[in-house]
């Protein structure tokens, strides 16, 4: 009968996933580590971080939608007269600390409003219609930061051609198929020569898995034994995929990238209340996990951004609809944070995208490209952003 | 002659339905494909499999108790499946003091419903195309309990009512429905500042779609190709806003205030509040709309436009090919659309396009093309392994770890209609537990039929002619070899628990297979 051990050398020998079951996480000198967190739906940045004493916003907006700067809900100053939402202590201490740098009036340069057409063009690196049929692959699997993990049921779209991208939610119970060693065995013949997308993901993911597996934190009896951190738990949905993120980074598998999800923006109607618990969650969960990978500061990125803002004024829903910019936030060691990078446009009437929106100033391949450069140590090649030229930088990070 | 073929017939089932039962094949064999298609677009009552199993049907409450209520742990029969939606409402309003999961009941009650139908429904297609729609104009049950009370009322009255049959009727049937008013939140929708979720939905995914929104490229309506002759090309920004005032007004019976004095009834149904309609002149698709229009006129002069025009006939005969034949080749999307439109009035418009699909040579070719989504797999597992299904918690969760969180997708998009939505490494993990679990009853579901058979090498090959349309020496022998089995080792008596214990093994095995899966 098979052991454990040659299990996992069986089904890692000749397959594709070297990077997880060789490598292990970069020291010092080495890439860093890249996590993508998505804020899905359109956050409405002019109610994340409010342009406090601005006139034509506090002439546009309702109170409830704006963030102020007194009273028992007044926000965070963050300089340059904006205010960061209250439910937000999280951020705002580790703004505070220097670590997260926030750049208002980001988004893509297309002008859709369209959730599904504008995260596509984000996701292939790209701002032009018209160049989406001519790019099937993701951003991050052009600029091959292998191996990449999503927190999430399925990969990150950024991801859509990688190699070596591997979509795991939870760590609970092991990760290798119920059934064992026979079982594993049977599914190793079987898909030995399948073809196609699904034959390949099978022996991907059957080779992956035994490789994490090995690594995974057990007790005596053989029994998963996860950590889990309370500090977490206020991070609603995004809790278990931030753990198990956490999880991977200090098995040292090797890990370059990361995706995840918050998703809960799309607040059409009601928008205060439903808002304010999506940032706490955000909050929350970004303070836990830097607290709980302070060893990684220097070696990892985070950046946080949202497909478009919401529209300046709100409908009768008390909601707002799709907008143009919105806000982006990098977090990390070597973050030159504290402030509020890039342009701001100004809400003033004849500054707006189509008289009705927040324009886009700062363009989100900009930043996501200085936050690749960050870990990689070097531009990213001309084809991860194909023609965009970036212009000045929106210096985020500290040279080093 | 692929129409009396059974390697053919065996994956088309399994696309069309969710697989055969034992013994199916055989009379398939015999009624050729194009029978069966026939017969299943024109669904009756009948249901003599499954009516029995719905109406006896005892699913699991339990509750903790709280602020004025018992706590509860029961098995209780299904009571929501056929209540009107004002009957469902005061679940959905939640006024009464009552926990969640009394709340939650009505939806839980047609996953499981769901469930049943899937497995014993001699109504296969419908089965499919119910899912196809849900998919479609897909509505979050899982995001609230008010949402979730009002599932029943959706899924037989919109969805099912109209899953064969009109596609400008079903619209209005989805756009007036207490669930998509509550989802996409146009029941709160207003004249001076329109909320414009639903109309931005409306266009992008459930009629036009998306390759027809041509924003990028024009900023006036009258720049879009097309546009002054009255057929313009695609939408804009401003068709959203202007279709956005033209469904204000469309709200539901919720209860809340119309102005000072006058409020809402509490029953849920659809309502037309004339005070919330913007009336003033509009022009969506290059049409104009005179100011005040009669009550609801303007909204459904919205649908007629959008059902009527031809990116809407690309759009969903494209996402129609993509379900059934795994693919959409240019030639079948233009014949399946020029279909859709030649039956735009008629009752059964749906049908026929359906038939077209899968009486084409693109059907029949595509052998292999699609991967079976989780609901799909659990169903077909169970009908071919025989077991007599009984819907838990544990299999709706297993469903929903492989990726299909039934009536329980995030996005309005609906869950993707693509392979590589199922591909992630865990998905993958919990595709074959979802397998294993069926055959070793890990959630009381049932136990499979053990095939009479002397030796595991047979009763190997015994699962694949149920579970993957005939013997595969290959894998058996694979599947053999992974448990250290010789093919010859005797399997022992029926009703021996180590026969039971390795059928079910095998069972499982030979459903992890690429042909199961593949279909």
């Amino acid at each position: 009968m098979l052991k454990r051990r040659d299990l996992f050398r069986l089904s890692a020998a000749g397959l594709a996933y070297s990077g997880l079951s060789n490598l292990a996480f970069a020291d010092g000198g080495s890439p860093g580590l890249l996590i993508l967190l998505h804020l899905r739906g359109g956050c409405d940045g002019l109610n994340l971080i409010s342009p406090g004493d601005d006139s034509d916003f506090i002439a546009a907006r309702a109170s409830e939608l704006r963030v102020v700067g007194d009273g028992p809900d007044a926000g965070f100053p963050l300089g340059r007269g904006f205010l960061l939402h209250p439910a937000a202590p999280g951020l705002a201490e580790l703004y505070k600390q220097g670590h997260l740098a926030c750049i208002h009036a980001a988004g893509l340069a297309d002008g859709t409003r369209s959730h599904f057409v504008a995260i596509d063009m984000i996701d292939r690196g790209i701002a032009d219609n018209a160049a989406l049929a001519r790019t099937p692959t993701g951003w991050l699997a052009r600029a091959g930061r292998g191996p990449a993990i999503s927190a999430a049921a399925t990969p990150g779209g950024e991801l859509i051609g990688a190699a070596s991208a591997l979509a795991l939610p939870s760590l609970a119970g092991g990760v290798v198929p119920a059934g064992g060693p026979p079982v594993q065995a049977a599914l190793d013949r079987l898909y030995a020569n399948a073809p196609g997308p699904f034959g390949a993901a099978v022996r991907e993911s059957l080779s992956a898995l035994a490789a994490i597996d090995h690594r995974l934190p057990r007790d005596p009896t053989g029994k998963v034994t996860l950590e889990t951190k309370p500090a977490y738990a206020a991070a609603g949905e995004l809790a278990g995929p931030l753990q198990t993120l956490a999880q991977l980074v200090k098995m040292e598998i090797g890990l370059a990238s990361a995706t995840l999800d918050l998703g809960g923006w799309d607040t059409h109607e009601n928008q205060t209340g439903r808002f304010r618990g999506q940032v706490a969650k955000l909050s929350a969960g970004l303070a836990a996990l830097w607290e709980d990978l302070s060893p990684w500061h220097d070696r990892m990125v985070v950046v946080a951004w949202s497909e478009f803002g919401r529209r300046l004024r709100s409908n009768k829903s008390g909601g707002t609809d799709h907008g143009r910019g919105g806000v982006a936030m990098v977090l990390g060691g070597k973050v030159a944070g504290g402030r509020i990078a890039g342009a701001w446009p100004t809400l003033a009437a004849d500054r707006l995208d189509e008289g009705v929106d927040l324009a886009v100033a700062n363009d989100i391949r900009a930043i996501l490209a200085e936050a690749l450069a960050a870990v990689d140590g070097r531009p990213p090649a001309p084809d991860v952003f194909p023609g965009f030229n970036a212009g000045p930088l929106l210096g985020l990070f500290r040279r080093s | 002659m692929t129409n009396r073929d059974p390697a053919f017939l065996a994956t088309a089932l399994a696309r069309a339905g969710n697989g055969p039962r034992p013994g199916e094949l055989d009379s398939l064999v015999r009624q050729g494909w194009a029978g069966w298609v026939e017969e299943q677009l024109a669904p009756t009552d009948a249901d003599p499999a499954l009516a029995p199993r719905l109406s006896s049907l005892l699913l699991r409450i339990r509750h903790g108790g709280g602020d004025g209520w018992e706590p509860v742990d029961e098995m209780r029969p299904l009571a929501f499946l056929d209540r009107p939606i004002d009957t469902l409402w005061p679940l959905a309003a939640g006024k009464q003091k009552m926990d969640g999961a009394e709340r939650r009941r009505p939806r839980d009650e047609v996953l499981a419903a769901t469930l049943l139908r899937a497995v014993h429904s001699r109504w296969q297609l419908r089965e499919v195309m119910a899912g196809f729609w849900h998919d479609h104009f897909n509505v979050d049950f899982m995001s609230s309990d008010t949402l979730a009370a009002t599932l029943p009322a959706y899924d037989r009255d919109v969805i099912r009512a109209h899953a064969l049959g009109n596609f400008r009727q079903f619209l209005e049937a989805v756009a007036t429905s207490t669930a998509m008013l509550i989802y996409l939140s146009n029941r709160s929708s207003r004249a001076g500042a329109a909320n414009e979720n639903f109309a931005r939905e409306l266009f992008e995914l459930h009629t036009l779609g998306r390759d027809a929104y041509l924003n990028d490229r024009y900023d006036r309506w009258r720049d879009v190709p097309g546009a002054l002759a009255g057929q313009p090309q695609g939408y804009i920004d401003q068709d959203v806003y202007e279709a956005a005032r033209a469904l204000t007004g469309w709200t539901i019976e919720d209860g809340g205030g119309i102005d000072g004095k006058r409020h809402l009834s509490e029953s849920g149904r659809f309502a037309y509040v004339e005070s919330w309609h913007d009336g003033y002149q509009k022009r969506v698709l290059a049409t104009e709309f005179q100011p005040f229009a009669a009550a609801m006129a303007d909204g459904r002069q919205v649908l007629d436009l959008v059902a009527a025009h031809p990116a809407t006939a690309r759009h969903l005969t494209g996402k129609l090919c993509q379900r059934l034949v795994g693919s959409r080749s240019p030639q079948l999307v233009a014949a399946a659309a020029a279909e859709w439109t030649r039956s735009a009035a008629a009752p059964d418009q749906i049908a026929r396009v359906v038939r077209l699909i899968l009486l084409s040579p693109d059907f029949a070719a595509s052998r292999g093309a699609k991967l079976r989504r989780p609901l799909a797999v659990a169903a077909g597992f169970a009908r071919g392994a025989g077991i007599d299904l009984l819907p838990t918690e544990g299999l709706i969760n297993a469903i929903s770890g492989a990726g299909q969180r039934l009536f329980g997708w995030p996005t309005p998009t609906g869950l993707p209609d693509d392979d590589a939505q199922f591909l992630g490494a865990q998905a993958l993990r919990q595709r074959w537990a979802l397998v294993m679990g069926l055959a070793e009853n890990w959630w009381g579901c049932g136990t499979p039929s053990i095939p009479s058979a002397a030796t595991l090498g047979q009763a190997a090959y015994a699962w694949q002619d149920a579970l993957v349309g005939g013997p595969d020496p290959l894998a058996a022998a694979a599947i053999l070899a992974g448990q250290g089995w010789s093919p010859d080792q005797p399997l022992g008596k029926p009703d021996a628990p180590d026969t039971a214990k390795k059928t079910a093994r095998l069972a499982a095995l030979v459903a992890m297979a690429p042909a199961f899966h593949m279909v």
